[in-house]
């Protein structure tokens, strides 16, 4: 077992291929026939139109930071190896994203472009993460 | 103006000291602030014949706090809810009022929010206490966003970057409702703060500061509602319920980061409602209290329900405009940023007392309406409260409202 103490995503059914593509560091997204739009995160149905007609297409990662916070004050022992960068990244097909920006906190910048990464933290896990462009 | 406009009333608040900790239980705590609001309003338990509460899977339950004191109730429930949910508990009560399933009811909130689990699920120090993170968590949790610190900083953010409000903006709010708190005996901090001190004070989570965020205590805190004809008979002139509006949501409330403009919180959905029940204006609103789980969440709320434009809120409250004798005092009990976290009743508790014209301050005849208005005497009644607009906030993407009129000023 590693020492890896942040909680770890748990897949369901609807979201697992995202989780699989992630593993092979691959991002892909639920891509809506109907709407010809792509939605995140994973659903059955598609939020604008409900139809069940989605496709996992791989998207190119990149994107813009939406916004975004520096954690100073770890609420946990689990995040206490900071301070960290949050934030939310509109990538280009769309779609806004939650993930951590790899890069010294004073330089990330609401709108600043970015591009996709994988991090294999644990055994079978993979999170998608975000560094300057 | 709304069917139901001024047909019920808030007729009985109280509350528990705020502790850190209390060392007591949540039903300690919350039968405590039930029987300080039926003595306030002048009621014995057999009066009371409903029961609502809110929690977050924390806390005591209607039935405890019922067998407890004695009471049999027509009606119970306790609902899964934080900020937000006082405000919805009241128009909750005015539909079961109206309906006759109860007739008096009383609304509780017991929370050990300090000693206990906090806000966001951890223990301090601990580690994060699950090891999965499941269901939207999966797709948050995993990347450290944890609190509601680092969630609304992140509207905040955005917030400053479409607007060019800047963080001092943040400290007016902080440094107003310290003021309030400075007079108001049970506030945790009352010492005054400066715009300096709160830019000074150490971050969080960007673009919050320490001053930025709420005091999390231990504490319970309780209203009654009744009908109109019933709040006559009782101790003190009713405050009635002008209108609101109630867990209003956003659209696309689950994924909530995925709506066009994330600082586009729900308020904006539900101020005319609020005002159009309460038929009034926004000119004609004395003073507010507008839910500070942080500075930002006060701010965002004054132009989400109208009192300002879109983007304009920073420049609003400048200059003291939320102090005490400016014109749009707010939160005057101090709130959540300076005399104790209570997920909102603690201001409509406050609203209730200043409408009474009997805030529990510093004035010996504060019990009987006999105000100085003397600020540096530690007296804290406004010298005109008639109607007050209260503003609640759940996330972005849920509110609630609740305009109240007193007829003692």
């Amino acid at each position: 077992m590693s020492d890896y103490i942040k909680p770890l995503p748990k897949p369901s059914p609807t979201s697992l291929p995202f989780w699989e593509a992630a593993r092979r560091h691959e991002l892909k997204l639920q891509y809506c026939e109907a709407c010809k739009a792509f939605i995140y995160y994973p659903r059955d149905r598609c939020p604008t139109c409900f139809s069940d007609s989605l496709e996992w297409r791989p998207v190119s990662g990149r994107g813009k930071v939406y916004s975004y916070t520096v954690v100073r004050r770890a609420s946990s022992r689990s995040f206490a190896d900071g301070p960290y960068v949050l934030a939310i990244v509109q990538l280009d097909e769309g779609p806004r994203m939650t993930t951590n920006i790899a890069a010294p906190p004073e330089q990330v910048r609401v709108d600043m472009p970015v591009a996709v990464y994988f991090d294999d933290v644990a055994p079978g896990h993979t999170l998608v993460k975000f560094k300057p462009a | 103006m709304g069917a139901l406009t001024d047909k019920y009333c808030i007729v009985g608040v109280g509350e528990t000291p705020h502790m850190r900790p209390s060392n007591r239980t949540t039903l300690s705590m919350a039968c405590e602030a039930v029987s300080k609001a039926m003595e306030d309003a002048g009621l014995k338990p057999s009066d009371i014949d409903g029961m609502t509460s809110y929690q977050a899977a924390d806390s005591t339950s209607s039935a405890h706090v019922a067998t407890a004191l004695g009471m049999r109730l027509n009606y119970c429930l306790d609902i899964l809810g934080g900020g937000s949910s006082t405000e919805a508990l009241v128009a909750h009560a005015i539909g079961l009022i109206e309906a006759g399933y109860a007739k008096t009811i009383v609304c509780f909130r017991s929370m050990n929010g300090r000693s206990g689990r906090r806000m966001g699920g951890q223990v301090p120090g601990g580690p994060i206490p699950v090891a999965t993170a499941e269901g939207d968590n999966q797709f948050n949790m995993g990347w450290g966003w944890t609190t509601p610190a680092q969630r609304f900083g992140m509207s905040a953010m955005r917030y400053l970057h479409d607007t060019g409000c800047t963080t001092r903006a943040f400290a007016e709010i902080a440094v107003a409702h310290r003021y309030h708190a400075s007079l108001n005996p049970k506030a945790i901090h009352r010492s005054p703060i400066t715009i300096e001190d709160h830019q000074r004070s150490r971050w969080v989570a960007k673009p919050f500061r320490l001053l930025d965020c709420c005091q999390e205590t231990d504490v319970a805190a309780a209203i009654i509602v009744t009908s109109r004809e019933r709040a006559f008979d009782l101790r003190h002139p009713p405050v009635f319920i002008m209108g609101g509006y109630a867990r209003m949501m956003t659209e696309n409330p689950q994924w909530n980061y995925s709506r066009p403009v994330l600082h586009y919180v729900a308020g904006n959905y539900g101020w005319k409602r609020a005002f159009g029940m309460a038929g009034i204006s926004h000119s004609d609103v004395d003073f507010i209290s507008c839910y500070d789980a942080f500075t930002f969440t006060t701010l965002i709320q004054l132009e989400a329900n109208g009192f300002c434009g879109p983007g304009e809120a920073g420049d609003f409250v400048k200059g003291g405009r939320l102090k005490i004798d400016h014109e749009l005092p707010s939160n005057l009990s101090g709130g959540h940023l300076s005399e104790g976290y209570t997920h909102g009743v603690q201001m409509v508790i406050e609203n209730v007392r200043q409408l009474r014209h009997r805030a529990d301050d510093a004035c010996p005849g504060w019990r009987e309406g006999r105000h100085t208005y003397d600020r540096s005497k530690g007296c804290r009644q406004l010298r005109k409260a008639r109607i007050c607009c209260g503003m609640a906030w759940g996330w972005e993407n849920m509110a609630s409202c609740l305009i109240l009129r007193g007829i003692a000023a």
